[in-house]
């Protein structure tokens, strides 16, 4: 076997991970990655069957990463653990599924379709100030402006704190995303983590005295109710502001990205924004922000008739499920109107993104933006630039012309 | 004193069920999870039908379609 294919961050890896799955599906689809030190899987099927199976397989990563750590190590750390262990994304039932349905309801297609209107104002003012310009860098001309302005406001944050939070947000991505190519990641996460949290916590603080309508209200309700402790509601409110708008932020710069690649299907789009339901979906599957989500084996397992032992850590590669051709015809063709389309862009099974409704909901008010105002745009740059990062498919940036 | 209960057909749709068990929890007289870790229906009648709306509700995928048992009209979503 070719070594380079156990290398998740090898450069070639990183700029095609879809040929790269490929490769790897082909020689095997579960297959042990001993540098990495865990399953790596490649098939929609298997990557299905373990995010389903939360009995089996655990998501407290938290508690895993703890035990690959030394005891200097994680006094080190401890600012970051302290956080993020109480992140819905990295806890187990019963807790998470206290916290899942506390937030559930806020989260639903219904309770989010609310925001529409505003979310489309939001586009469209960005838009107006750039049709003109005919050139933009999307990710911070656009990309990123949507989804923060709107998890601010959801949550109850001053917008004017918005560059602020970003920058905090980005350190914690440091960690988050495993970015290799920072050496500092840890002293930058904590950094990010505790400015992020000393931020909070006054609003949380605020909200007690004299709630709102939003959403840190509605948290700190809950707290009064004992269904939440105060740390668990920073933490919720850190991972939703960090989860609520890079990842969407990510997908509607890889979605800008395909469609200018596939101009054919940005007129097609134009012609019939109805389309535009399918259209996101197809770009989630195609090259969604969140390529894997690992889990850890609570107790032996088989999968694809490999044996995963209790406490071996398996690689979920979304982007390698959501191309399989087992499950979707000529998958790496893009086709905004393929029906059914069954993607796993959001995960699977009990963690199953509580933000999708209304990442869809920015992702569709933001790319009917694009193409109903904007012709079909040129990329203008030669190479596309990559955080070498294994979860995340994001490009440092994208700039643009039409 | 007894009410009149509304008869509900339920149906899960395969494709965008994502196994999130949402439903199940609003609703567990009605919904549980088959083989596959997604959700199938025990038992239409398990619950009040303002439960298993609530369920509806509840599902990420908008994958539970409720429909009058009567008239066939479209309840949810
Ligand atoms: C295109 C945008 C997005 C993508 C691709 C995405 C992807 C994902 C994935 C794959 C998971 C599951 C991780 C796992 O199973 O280990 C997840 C979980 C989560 N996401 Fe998203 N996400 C997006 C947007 C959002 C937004 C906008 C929010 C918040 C408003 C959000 C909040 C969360 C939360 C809280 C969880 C944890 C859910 C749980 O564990 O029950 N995400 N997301
Ligand atoms: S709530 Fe929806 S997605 Fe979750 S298990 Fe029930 S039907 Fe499936």
């Amino acid at each position: 076997m070719p070594l380079v294919l156990d290398d998740l961050m090898a450069p070639e890896a990183i700029n095609d991970p879809h040929t790269y799955y490929h490769q790897l599906r082909e020689l095997e689809r579960v297959h042990w990655n001993e540098r990495w030190g865990g399953w790596v899987l490649t098939g929609y099927d298997d990557v299905v069957a373990v995010l389903r199976d939360s009995d089996r397989f655990s998501s407290d990563r938290m508690a895993y990463l703890e035990t690959e750590l030394n005891a200097e190590e994680r006094c080190l750390y401890q600012p970051i653990f302290a956080v993020l262990a109480k992140w819905l994304v990295f806890i187990d039932p019963p807790d998470h599924t206290r916290i899942r349905r506390l937030l559930n309801t806020r989260f639903t297609p219904r309770a989010v379709e609310q925001y529409r209107p505003r979310v489309r104002s939001i586009v469209n003012n960005l838009l107006t100030e750039i049709e003109p310009r005919r050139r933009m860098e999307v990710i911070h001309e656009f990309a990123y402006l949507v989804p923060l302005t709107v998890i601010l406001e959801l949550l109850g944050a001053p917008a004017l704190d918005r560059d602020l939070i970003k920058q905090w947000s980005e350190q914690i991505g440091t960690f988050f995303f495993l970015r290799a190519d920072e050496p500092r990641r840890r002293e930058i996460a904590c950094e990010g983590v505790t400015s992020l949290v000393n931020y909070l916590r006054p609003l949380v603080a605020q909200r007690r005295e004299s709630p709102t309508l939003d959403l840190i209200s509605a948290l700190v309700a809950c707290e009064d109710q004992q269904e939440l402790t105060e740390a668990e509601i920073i933490a919720t409110c850190v991972l939703l502001v960090f989860g609520g708008h890079e990842t969407t932020m990510n997908l509607i710069a890889n979605g800008v990205l395909a469609l200018a690649n596939h101009p054919e299907e940005w007129d097609r789009l134009k012609a019939d924004p109805k389309l535009i339901e399918s259209a996101v979906e197809e770009l989630l599957r195609y090259d969604g922000s969140v390529k894997a989500t690992v889990r850890w084996a609570r107790s032996e397992a088989v999968v694809g008739g490999k044996t995963i032992k209790a406490g071996q850590k398996v690689l979920c590669a979304l982007s390698a499920a959501n191309r399989d051709p087992e499950h979707f015809p000529e998958p790496d063709r893009l086709d905004i109107t393929r029906a059914p389309n069954p993607h796993v862009a959001f995960g699977q099974g009990i963690h199953i993104c509580l933000g999708a409704p209304l990442a869809r909901l920015e992702a569709q008010e933001a790319i009917a933006g694009l193409t109903r105002r904007l012709p079909a745009p040129r990329i203008s740059t030669p190479t596309l630039d990559y955080h070498p990062t294994v979860v995340s498919r994001a490009l440092r940036n994208l700039p643009i012309e039409f | 004193m007894t009410s009149t209960p509304v008869q509900l057909t339920v149906r899960i749709d395969p494709h965008k069920c994502v196994g999130s068990t949402m439903c199940i929890q609003y609703a567990p007289g009605v919904f549980a999870l088959n083989a596959d870790r997604q959700s199938s229906v025990i038992n239409a009648a398990g619950e009040p039908a303002e439960r298993l709306r609530a369920a509806a509700e509840q599902c990420p995928m908008e994958a539970i379609v409720l429909e009058d048992a009567n008239t066939g009209e479209r309840i949810f979503p």
